[in-house]
């Protein structure tokens, strides 16, 4: 599992994917960590083949008794079957989950867990000082979805809008825009059903100052390829196989 | 999922369909006696012996069931131990990964603390798995003790039946039935306790 530092001040962010020893019949995925002075988030932990290479990347970051927090965008399995996993090795942890797929992800086994269900308009999630904002975004692609928002380090954590599904061993970041739409077209308009749900999500998220658009899968959006992307995805119709 | 999991879980799923199809014999006893009843009392002096005989018939049978339900509440319970083995020993080995791919990182040592705990989980349960064993095994004996005694009982009705007269065809047919079922009872049981044998002392 290979490890990006993407922000570093008060607090960190990094990138972990493009794990080696994935299965290919697996996709890959992009998790996420906010590291606070004395607490742990993990943003959509992945699936349960995952967990092994994941917990033990985390460890070189926090001590499994500091992770306190996770996060699922949505219900999928390659965000959050993992949660049985977790659940046993985490002795004080919270999941922050859509309100919706509360019975549904129960699942997946969530006993020690506490599940904290994020109403439809979204809501906050704290770590130590730290205040990171939860947006809605529902119908992209999941009824119940959201992403994460961080004012400070301007980091917006957007599940699977922006996915690309690529090859093994993609770089992390976008270096050429237009090429890397042709990775992302099909994505969007098969996986993504709502041209309504989308314009609304834009139109929420231009309000907001971003650095980095950090997708679940492919590579991440840094500087004006952020405002390209939104630009891109605005334009594009999706729900295509009605 | 490793040998010795899948073997209970197969060992589970065969002892609950044995014990249905005995559920249905023991209920098919109890009608035989029910019938060897009225025959026997339309009989009247000629079947006096026989009358004592379908009493106990329907009284065995009607034990028989209740331990089968006991039996099969019991079976639940195993299977629902064997489900969270199976979870916790996944989790365990899962947890031995993180482990062993962690080597060098700061705070590898923090998952020893989960990996002996998730240790602990899986070897409770396996002694909880054979705790259940042990007295499923000692009912499914009963069920087994019940079934010889049935068999016994019906070679008497043979005998009480020859003094029947007109009744004796009827009678027998009778004892023919409750000896069938007591041994296709004894049979399935003695499956059962075969199959979970295998798990006593493993
Ligand atoms: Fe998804
Ligand atoms: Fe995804």
């Amino acid at each position: 599992m290979k490890s990006t530092k993407i922000y570093e001040g008060s607090h960190q962010w990094i990138m972990f994917g493009r794990d080696e020893n994935k299965p290919n019949y697996i996709v890959d995925s992009n998790q996420y960590i906010v590291r606070t002075q004395k607490r742990c988030l993990l943003l959509d932990p992945g699936g349960f083949e995952l967990f092994a290479p994941m917990m033990a990347a985390v460890l070189h970051h926090a001590p499994v008794e500091q992770i306190t927090d996770l996060f699922a965008s949505h219900q999928d399995p390659d965000v959050i079957s993992s949660l049985s996993l977790w659940d046993q090795a985490l002795t004080n942890a919270k999941l922050h989950a859509p309100e919706i797929w509360e019975g549904f992800l129960r699942h997946y086994g969530c006993e020690s867990i506490e599940y904290v269900p994020i109403p439809d308009n979204g809501g906050t999630i704290k770590l130590d000082s730290l205040e990171l904002q939860i947006i809605p975004a529902h119908y992209l692609h999941s009824s119940g979805n959201f992403h994460i928002y961080d004012p400070q380090a301007k980091i917006l954590m957007s599940g699977d809008v922006g996915a690309a599904l690529e090859a093994p061993g993609a770089p992390m970041f976008v270096d050429k825009f237009d090429a890397h739409t042709e990775k992302m077209r099909y994505f969007h308009q098969r996986w993504m059903p709502s041209n309504q749900a989308k314009r609304a999500w834009i139109e929420r998220v231009r309000n907001l100052d971003i650095d980095i658009l950090a997708p679940q899968h492919g590579r991440i959006f840094k500087g004006d390829d952020v405002k390209r992307f939104l630009d891109w995805f605005d334009a594009l119709q999706v729900g295509i196989a009605v | 999922m490793n040998n010795q999991t899948k073997a209970q879980f197969i060992a589970v799923a065969s002892i609950t369909s044995e014990l249905s199809a005995v559920m249905v014999i023991a209920k098919e006893i109890s009608l035989a006696a029910a019938n060897a009843k009225a025959i026997a009392f339309r009989a009247g002096d000629k079947a006096k012996g026989f009358q004592p005989i379908t009493d106990f018939i329907n009284e065995l049978a009607k034990e028989t069931i209740e331990r089968v339900d006991t039996i099969n509440k019991l079976a639940i319970l195993l299977y629902q131990v064997t489900v969270t083995e199976f979870r916790k020993t996944l989790s365990f080995h899962r947890f031995e990964l993180v482990v062993k791919m962690s080597g060098s990182a700061v705070y590898a040592d923090s998952m020893l603390g989960p990996l002996e705990e998730a240790k602990n989980e899986m070897m409770d349960c396996r002694r909880q798995f054979k705790r259940d064993v042990a007295l499923l095994l000692a009912q499914l004996e009963a069920v087994m003790h019940h079934a010889r005694a049935a068999r016994v009982i019906a070679a008497n009705s043979r005998i009480e039946a020859s003094q029947a007269g007109e009744y004796l065809q009827s009678l027998q047919t009778v004892a023919e039935s409750v000896d069938n079922a007591a041994h296709t009872i004894h049979d399935n049981v003695q499956r059962c306790r075969m199959a979970l044998s295998l798990f006593r002392n493993s």
